[in-house]
């Protein structure tokens, strides 16, 4: 029961929240805006994640080059998703997000030299070494710690920082995005979400905007990489599993397609669940072990997915009438 | 004088069959157009090849004087040639405004680079966006729906929305996909009271299909008469009018695709 | 020569078995316009559900499989009725559908790992017997794979053509409102359109479990992917388009490593030749091969 009130841990779910928040404004820009079925966005978070810990690794850029250079990679990597788009429907483009996503894993996993392979960072400079690219990260955590701790006293862990930090890029992230989707940009988006054939009948270069959006939400997702991989200080190519795009997907569906401030809101609701599940130790969950409690997680998921289809595919926050689940 | 749009000897395949064989039409700068003929006669396809929905196989298209028949659609309709569907396209999700508002040409916030160097203009440049999009509202009565979501509007209210939206492209042609289609009978002539008076004195030109003959015969300068694929009559409607081949076409015996 | 000779029949029996799925995936798309990403799920049941009648009740593989079969068929109906019945009422249209599809995947998969745990798990047979032709060697359940998927396709595929069921089926998937217009009872016929692809799943995951030396739960979404792939590739809404997707991934992904072909992929990379040849595939035509164009 302790457990329960421990800030560390509150901190913890706190900042995975966030880092999923920021995953799935990119989704949200991609497809709540733009509506193009982005199945493969966690590939765009193994990006900004491994981009980094290369060049920090390999190539001794200083952490902050390196980041900025995972998080351009990120937009290339969401323009060139872009180019199959432009030619095929819907449906199809969603199995090819997912392929794409997929055959990066496979190159995460396979491409040893490059990428450490299954080992993940662990093995980035070979399997007698033991790296790490977090150095820089660490000791900024710490100063912003010992900011903390002049404002608050003893209760700035070295958790709870990450969560204040976290949550300003989260913020600094709306603070860009709902100014430019309420633009005349964002409109044209709009527009394409419901009817490409008839922006393009306008004048609007609609391949253009697609690539606009693939490109800003893949650079989102390379964000979240970045923190992801400073939390953990540690991944592997298991952490980008299709499974976490289809997280951003229960967020952006939950917060209501086309609602940016909405989604930080789904993303707390979705580790709420994950983790407040956790403390289920009262009949009849007792009966049942840690792996069969993470299988009803899973039912718990699949069961709110149908649930929101049924009575609300609106989301919480989104309109009846802008809805384009079609 | 060449006309504005030359269409010559278009030839376009649809699931195996030849639905636009080699028509050929002129539209003279500032006349009222129309396009007439029996059901599956290649009159949208031909309207989809010249808007750059659909690449033609054979054949050329030029408008003012350029060729366009291997242009994308946005780009056909910012040369200035627009145009609207049969089934419409009002963005339902959207509001009346918005929808208008969209349809803008030029805007500095529609481009990312812009906006962040110069939001002060892209909010000006929105604010006289708006004003044009709220005058041309009010010209189709559809003022007071402005802030209602398009999917509100009746049929006509959409068909007029589209033909407002098409305007604020401030197209040298506009070309209409049967406007009348699905409309109440005062609207519909609202309607097309509006495109006289736009050619009056805009000078800007229109093509129109439709299936109302008496509305087409009206108000047109000029007709073609597509069947099976092909332009086979054309002329003031007074001549089309009385045209055996035209009469064959509508009563069935020139074989037209059902 | 032998080696490329062995890796063709390898990627018949992969092919086949993707045959199968990537039938059953078309045949629901291409009636119900439904994008089932719960279909993998419905395979890994027919393995789980033969592997009820093999080892806990002793059956042989073919009670078994007919079993399996009939399972996953049942299966399909039933979700015909608690879930996707109701969702269609509810107006809810194809992206809707897709999540709901989604949704169930998790159920589904949750669940057989709940029950079975996430073990791996074998089919009781004895140690087959393999053939060699010529210096190939082709294992009893790699045979048995090749002529069983190929049979049911063709039969599915006559029933399509040759039936008035099929004439209904294809009045359906081109306009499901004409078509009950047209005298066509569309809730009926919707449900043997599940039940025929429900048979086709679980037969698909039958012979998926024999041909591996062992699975898991996670068996049909792993094979998911590659049959999404044989799908596109192939063409939505034909049982043919299926089989040649499905045969034409198989082979592609095993004969990429053969030695002859620049040195031969990496095997390890095989699961993704399939995922390369469907963006490859649909960047040439993007309707895939045996689809039609985009219409406006």
């Amino acid at each position: 029961m302790t457990q329960l009130l421990s800030l560390d841990f509150w901190s913890l779910v706190g900042v995975v929240a966030g880092i999923y928040a920021i995953f799935s404004l990119g989704l949200q820009l991609q497809f709540g805006y733009s509506g193009l079925l982005n199945f493969g966005h966690v590939a765009s978070m193994a990006v900004g994640a491994y981009v980094m810990a290369i060049l920090v690794v390999k190539a001794s850029f200083p952490l902050w080059a390196a980041s900025l250079a995972a998080i351009g990679a990120g937009l290339l990597f969401g323009a060139a998703l872009s180019l199959p788009t432009l030619r095929l429907r819907a449906d199809y483009f969603a199995i090819v997000t997912i392929a794409i996503s997929e055959i990066v894993r496979f190159f995460a996993l396979n491409e040893q030299s490059l990428t450490g392979g299954p080992l993940g960072t662990s093995n980035l400079e070979g399997p007698t070494q033991v790296t790490e690219y977090n150095r820089s990260w660490v000791a900024f955590q710490s100063t912003v710690q010992g900011w903390l701790h002049g404002l608050i006293g003893s209760h700035a862990s070295s958790d709870f920082t990450m969560l204040v930090i976290v949550w300003v890029v989260v913020l600094g992230c709306l603070l860009l995005l709902t100014p430019i989707t309420r633009s005349p940009w964002g409109r044209v988006l709009r527009g394409i979400r419901e009817d490409e054939d008839a922006v393009a009948a306008l004048g609007k270069p609609v391949a253009r905007y697609k690539l606009q959006s693939l490109a800003l939400g893949a650079g989102l997702g390379a964000v979240a990489g970045l923190l992801y991989a400073f939390q953990f200080q540690f991944f592997s190519p298991d952490d980008f599993d299709p499974l976490i795009t289809f997280y951003a997907w229960l967020i952006v569906l939950v917060a209501g397609a086309g609602r940016m401030w909405a989604v930080p809101i789904g993303a707390l609701i979705f580790a709420l669940i994950f983790s407040g599940t956790r403390f289920f130790n009262f009949k009849p969950f007792t009966y049942l072990d840690a792996a069969q409690l993470a299988y009803l997680r899973y039912m718990v998921i699949g069961a709110i997915l149908i649930a929101l289809m049924a009575w609300r595919p609106q989301g919480l926050f989104g309109k009846r009438e802008e809805l384009v689940l079609e | 004088m060449t006309a504005l749009l030359e269409v010559r000897d278009v030839v376009k395949h649809y699931g195996g069959i030849a639905a636009v064989n080699g028509a050929t039409l002129d539209v003279e700068q500032g006349s009222i157009t129309g396009l007439i003929g029996p059901n599956g006669g290649g009159k949208t396809t031909l309207f989809n090849v010249v808007s750059g929905f659909h690449h033609a196989e054979e054949g050329t298209v030029t408008f003012a004087g350029a060729r366009i028949e291997r242009h994308s659609p946005d780009r056909v309709a910012r040369l200035g040639l627009v145009r609207t569907f049969q089934q419409t396209k009002a963005l339902t999700r959207m509001t009346v405004l918005d929808n208008m508002a969209l349809a803008a040409p030029r805007q500095p916030g529609e481009s990312l680079v812009r906006l962040a160097t110069g939001p002060r203009r892209a909010r000006a440049h929105e604010r006289a966006v708006e004003e044009r999009a709220r005058e041309l509202l009010e010209l189709v009565h559809l003022g007071r729906h402005a802030d209602d979501y398009a999917g509100t509007l009746s049929g006509g209210q959409r068909k007029l929305l589209e033909f407002a939206r098409a305007l604020m492209l401030e197209p040298q042609m506009v070309m209409l996909d049967e406007p009348m289609a699905g409309v109440n009978p005062t609207l519909g002539h609202q309607l097309l009271d509006h495109v006289e008076s736009l050619r009056s004195s805009s000078g800007t030109t229109f093509l129109l299909i439709e299936h109302d003959l008496e509305v087409v015969m009206s108000v047109s300068d000029f007709v073609h008469v597509m069947s099976a694929g092909a332009v086979i009559a054309s002329g003031p409607p007074r001549e089309v009018r009385s045209n055996e081949d035209v009469i064959d076409a509508y009563l069935g015996k020139h074989g037209t695709r059902e | 020569m032998t080696e490329l000779l062995q890796l063709i029949v390898n990627g018949l029996v992969t092919g086949s078995i993707y045959a199968l799925g990537a039938a059953s995936i078309s045949l629901v798309y291409g009636a119900l316009r439904i994008v089932n990403f719960a279909q993998g799920d419905y395979v890994t049941f027919g393995a789980y559900a033969a592997l009820l009648v093999n080892l806990h009740w002793r059956g042989g593989m073919v009670s078994a499989t007919l079993f399996a079969v009939a399972a996953t068929a049942a299966l399909a109906v039933a979700l015909e009725f608690v879930l996707w019945r109701p969702m269609r009422r509810r107006g809810a249209k194809t992206m809707g559908l897709f999540i709901t599809s989604i949704g169930l995947a998790f159920i589904m998969r949750a669940s057989i790992l709940f029950i079975g745990g996430n073990g791996e798990r074998s089919f009781r047979v004895d140690v087959f017997q393999s053939y060699a032709v010529g210096g190939i060697r082709v294992s009893e359940p790699q045979l048995i794979a090749i002529c069983v998927s190929l049979a049911a396709i063709l039969a599915v595929a006559l029933v399509l053509s040759k039936t008035s069921f099929g004439r209904a089926v294809r009045a359906i998937s081109d306009s499901p409102d004409l078509a009950s217009v047209a005298g066509v009872d569309v809730d009926r016929t919707v449900v043997a359109v599940w039940i025929l692809a429900g048979m086709l799943a679980g037969l698909c995951g039958v012979l998926a479990g024999l041909v591996q030396s062992s699975f898991d739960p996670n068996l049909g979404f792993t094979l998911l992917l590659p049959l999404f792939a044989a799908v596109v590739v192939g063409g939505v809404g034909s049982p043919y388009g299926a089989l040649i997707g499905g045969l034409s991934l198989g082979i592609v992904q095993e004969v990429c490593t053969w030695s002859g072909f620049f040195g031969g992929v990496n095997p390890v990379w095989k699961p993704a030749i399939a995922f390369s040849v469907l963006i490859a595939v649909l960047l040439v035509r993007p309707q895939g091969l045996l689809g039609r164009a985009r219409t406006l």
